[in-house]
């Protein structure tokens, strides 16, 4: 009863700030959309005649971009490419499976110009199907690390995060220091691992670990669902119950969240096993369909620019770019890797993931 | 026996009833059935049989159903004695209640399922408080837990159907029962009981399929207990690379089977026991008279109904907005109005979600509202085959997931031959919370109905009344608690949809549900709760003033 009212009163406190708040930016918000596309870009101009190549193109209109998170990360993309080109962005914000299921239920009349996705595999996947749009002379594409994004200039990798053991520090003393580590008793009933069908990263990880370790590499999961390893949700969703203390560790854990609470203050850390892990690319491209093209090459090229670059790395990513550095992390150099075979991984992702989600249902 | 007050327009009325939810409700769904059948670009009248003969779908299904009838029961139990003690005893007077027990309703499923594992996980907030709980709080992450949860959320729908069905059997018919020498027991079991049946049926019915059809708890507690339903895996092969809607349809069409079944026993048991209750003479609001102990065991089951449906759910919800550290606990310096701060800033995308889901809301309601009633009067008492249609297309929405209907929606809106560019705009969103909450204004005004003796309308007649006169002097009066509580309902629930958004929300535009949902997703788990309490505290407000206003009416 009491708590009941302890929440009314609350909510009613914030209803009152709400409504009067409410009346002053309900008009000053829709003027500044309407204006944002009408801005002059003089900077947009500029920057252009800098690009060594093509014929210049005044951008103008607006771009549709479904872009999975971290959302931080995107909105401070389409800020600074509105600010720089004029070009409004019409942004969808999910993760990479909802925004294959929107494209999905879109088939027939595609809205989408520029996706910008957090699983290669999925993109590789898209590749095979002919949807996207082939920009070999992206600006900048040169310098993306070369595995990580398409020789064609279908799609290319702006970022990537890497995998590995996230613990509560309150709870862990002495983290795990390898994979196998996560099978001893001493973890039992302790242990989240994302859900493959659910986070593009985690099944990096585990067709990754698969396609480096052969046939031999299912013992290792099976291990794990003997000592209790529990499979929960996607990223975020296993990372919460180890920050809140309900489990003391993710194994295959993205590293940007580890990284992004750990900066918070939350009691978070992560430790990349010596005997390897898998950076997981985060690619964009262009959809075939775009009705905006120009504007869509504008966007891939501003994702590649020093710009976005020092804002992947703000966001504790790994930048696509071989000539930009980590900030405030790992750099790739520094986290050991299994040699993975990403054709295999796009070509079994499914199998493997009906097998791993059996194995822990 | 029928009065013959619409009965020149029944057939022009039905033909553009039918004709509208064809196009609004069967057309989406049929497009997707189309899909589920075109396996590889060719025709398979059979794929769905295969799929489902594939996927392990006999265990699923039994979970779903399972489920269904153990919320059923449980929220019987919770439902029952609250609707009486509201109806029928002095404590009835406490209107309040009514709108306090919308709240579990209002609150987005996987939000509340939230709140109780941040409640009962290893470390969580009980724990923190109680250590020994450590002992009992494992046993929570169970079948029986899930139950508790989703009945406790879905109660508050049971017991406004009974209350009302309650407060309709006017006393004349107990107090003659009493004069001729009728017992407490007996007059429960010969006639109240009996007349509760119908409205009885049709909320279980409603609860059953809110259940299977419910995503958010599965989602959330039921992944985590690895209790998996039938719309867990259509979410998966909906939402997750790769995308197949072929099995997610025919996992649909399986699901709608079986509401279809729920249904029939449904509409077959309420015909056969509707009674009009609703007449001509003065009802007795008939109240018990009630010892203290009474009256304190009363105030006591809804004091612990209170505590279980919303205390600690918000417990764990606004203290989760409150927290600086999610990782520290519970601690006075932990906390933080921050997040209230962040979330109000004028022009933040977080405020104008809220802005938008409110509006959107509003909109959405008000006009299922008005085809809701229209579908309603338009089914009456189901007897002809076009009535049981209308009935059958109306309720069709609450009785497929939200996530095919949308899916639907978006094929038949998003076609490439489409005239009407709905698809990216509000008019898509609207157009999406009215179909898929249109069944609450149908039933709703539908019991309402069902309960007016039509020797009412034909009074009205007699004394020269003419129809639209019968209509707004008779009709719309007695239908209008229905139609208000379809309204609240509506609006409500669309004020925290969250899947059919997801999708159908034009790219750059947020809502109240989204945004929470996008901040768990990006980790600012305290942003959503902050907003999850906001939303609801408004909403709670506004249909607190409205009933306020809506009493006053009554008075004058």
């Amino acid at each position: 009863m009491k708590l009941a009212k302890k929440g009314m009163m609350l909510a009613l406190t914030a209803f009152m700030g709400v409504s009067l708040a409410g009346c002053g930016t309900a008009a000053s918000n829709g003027q500044a959309s309407s204006e944002a596309s009408a801005s002059p870009s003089a900077p947009a101009a500029s920057t252009a005649a800098e690009q060594p190549q093509q014929t210049e193109v005044k951008l103008s209109g607006s771009v549709v971009v479904y872009s999975a998170g971290p959302e931080g990360l995107a909105n401070k993309i389409k800020e600074g490419f509105e600010a720089k080109t004029g070009v409004k962005v019409e942004m969808f914000q999910g993760t990479t499976g909802k925004i294959l299921a929107r494209m999905e239920a879109e088939k027939s009349n595609p809205a989408v110009d520029v996706l910008v996705l957090a699983s290669l595999p999925a993109m590789q996947g898209l590749k095979e199907e002919g949807i996207l749009m082939s920009y070999p002379e992206a600006a900048n594409a040169d310098k993306l690390i070369a595995d990580w994004s398409d020789k064609d200039g279908q799609y290319f990798s702006y970022s990537a995060s890497a995998l590995g053991i996230v613990y509560n520090t309150k709870l862990v003393q002495t983290p795990p220091a390898s994979w196998a580590d996560l099978a001893k008793p001493e973890w039992n009933g302790k242990v989240n691992i994302p859900d493959p069908s659910l986070s593009g990263s985690a099944l990096d990880f585990i067709s990754g670990y698969l396609s480096a370790s052969g046939d031999s590499g299912w013992s290792l999961f099976e291990s794990y669902k003997q000592n209790g390893v529990a499979m929960a949700g996607a990223n975020q969703e296993a990372l919460d119950p180890v920050i809140t203390g309900a489990k003391s560790v993710v194994a295959a854990g993205v590293d940007y969240m580890a990284y992004k609470a750990k900066a918070a203050g939350e009691p978070v850390d992560i430790v990349y096993p010596k005997e390897g892990s898998v950076i997981s690319p985060r690619p964009a491209a262009i959809v075939g369909t775009a009705k905006n093209a120009d504007n869509a090459k504008a966007f891939i090229d501003y994702l590649l620019s020093d710009d976005a670059q020092q804002m992947v790395t703000g966001a504790y990513l790994l930048p696509g770019r071989s000539d930009v550095e980590a900030k405030d992390r790992a750099s790739v150099d520094e986290i050991p890797t299994f040699n993975v075979n990403w054709q295999w991984m796009n070509e079994n992702s499914d199998s493997v993931t009906t097998k791993f989600t059996q194995l822990f249902k | 026996m029928q009065s013959s007050l619409f009965k020149n327009y029944v057939w022009l009325g039905m033909g553009l009833a039918l004709a509208l939810l064809g196009m609004l409700v069967l057309a989406p769904l049929l497009i997707v059935f189309g899909t589920s059948l075109y396996t590889d670009q060719k025709l398979d009248l059979l794929a769905p049989l295969q799929i489902i003969r594939q996927s392990e779908l006999s265990e699923v299904l039994f979970n779903s159903i399972w489920l269904g009838l153990c919320v059923i029961a449980a929220t019987t139990v919770l439902a029952f004695p609250l609707a009486w003690i509201m109806a029928k005893t002095p404590l009835r007077r406490h209107k309040w209640l009514d709108i306090v027990l919308l709240i579990p309703f209002m609150t987005p499923p996987y939000i509340g399922s939230m709140g109780w594992m941040l409640f009962m996980q290893t470390n969580g907030y009980m724990e923190q408080f109680i250590p020994a709980s450590k002992a009992i709080t494992p046993a929570f992450f169970s079948f029986g837990g899930m139950v508790a949860i989703m009945s406790l959320h879905l109660f508050p729908f049971l017991y406004l159907l009974l209350r009302n069905a309650l407060l309709q059997i006017g006393g004349s018919m107990e107090e003659a029962a009493a004069v001729h020498g009728g017992g407490f027991l007996y007059r429960l079991r010969r006639i109240v009981l009996p007349l509760l049946l119908s409205s009885y049926v049709m909320g279980s019915l409603l609860i059953f399929v809110k259940t299977i059809a419910e995503f958010g708890t599965p989602a959330t507690f039921g992944r985590k207990i690895g209790f998996y339903v039938m719309t867990s895996e259509i979410h998966k092969y909906i939402s997750s690379w790769p995308i197949d809607f072929g099995k997610a349809t025919s996992l649909a069409s399986v699901l709608l089977a079986a509401c279809l079944v729920m249904w029939y026993i449904q509409s077959t048991i309420s015909s056969r026991y509707s009674y009009r209750l609703v007449g001509g003479k003065g009802a007795i609001k008939q109240t018990a008279t009630m010892s203290r102990w009474g009256r304190i065991l009363c105030s006591l089951y809804i004091g612990v109904l209170l505590l279980a449906s919303i205390g600690i759910p918000y417990f764990s919800i606004i203290t989760a907005s409150l927290l600086k550290l999610r990782g520290v606990g519970l601690a006075w310096d932990n906390l933080t109005l921050q997040h209230y701060v962040e979330l109000l800033t004028p022009g933040s995308s977080s405020l104008n979600a809220l802005l938008n889901s409110f509006g959107l809301s509003i909109v959405a309601s008000t006009i299922a509202v008005v085809l809701g009633t229209w579908f309603a009067l338009t089914v009456q008492r189901s007897r002809t085959p076009g009535q049981k249609l209308v009935d059958l297309f109306s309720l069709l929405p609450n009785t497929v997931p939200g996530i095919v209907i949308v899916v639907g929606l978006i094929l038949l809106w998003n076609a490439k031959w489409m005239p009407i560019p709905l698809y990216n705009t509000y008019g898509m969103v609207v157009l999406t919370y009215v179909i898929l909450f249109l069944p609450y204004t149908v039933q709703y005004v539908k019991a309402s109905y069902g309960q007016i003796d039509p020797m009412l309308l034909q009074a009205g007649q007699v004394f020269g009344g003419r129809r639209l006169y019968v209509l707004r002097r008779i009709l719309l009066p007695l239908l209008l608690p229905g139609m208000l509580a379809g309204w609240m309902m509506t609006f409500t629930i669309s004020n925290r949809e969250l899947v059919a958004s997801l999708l159908v929300l034009p790219p750059s535009m947020k809502t109240s549900a989204t945004y929470i949902f996008a901040q768990f997703e990006q980790g600012e788990v305290s942003m959503g709760m902050a907003m999850a309490v906001i939303s609801v505290g408004i909403t709670t407000v506004l249909l607190l003033a409205m009933n306020v206003f809506s009493s006053q009416q009554k008075v004058e």
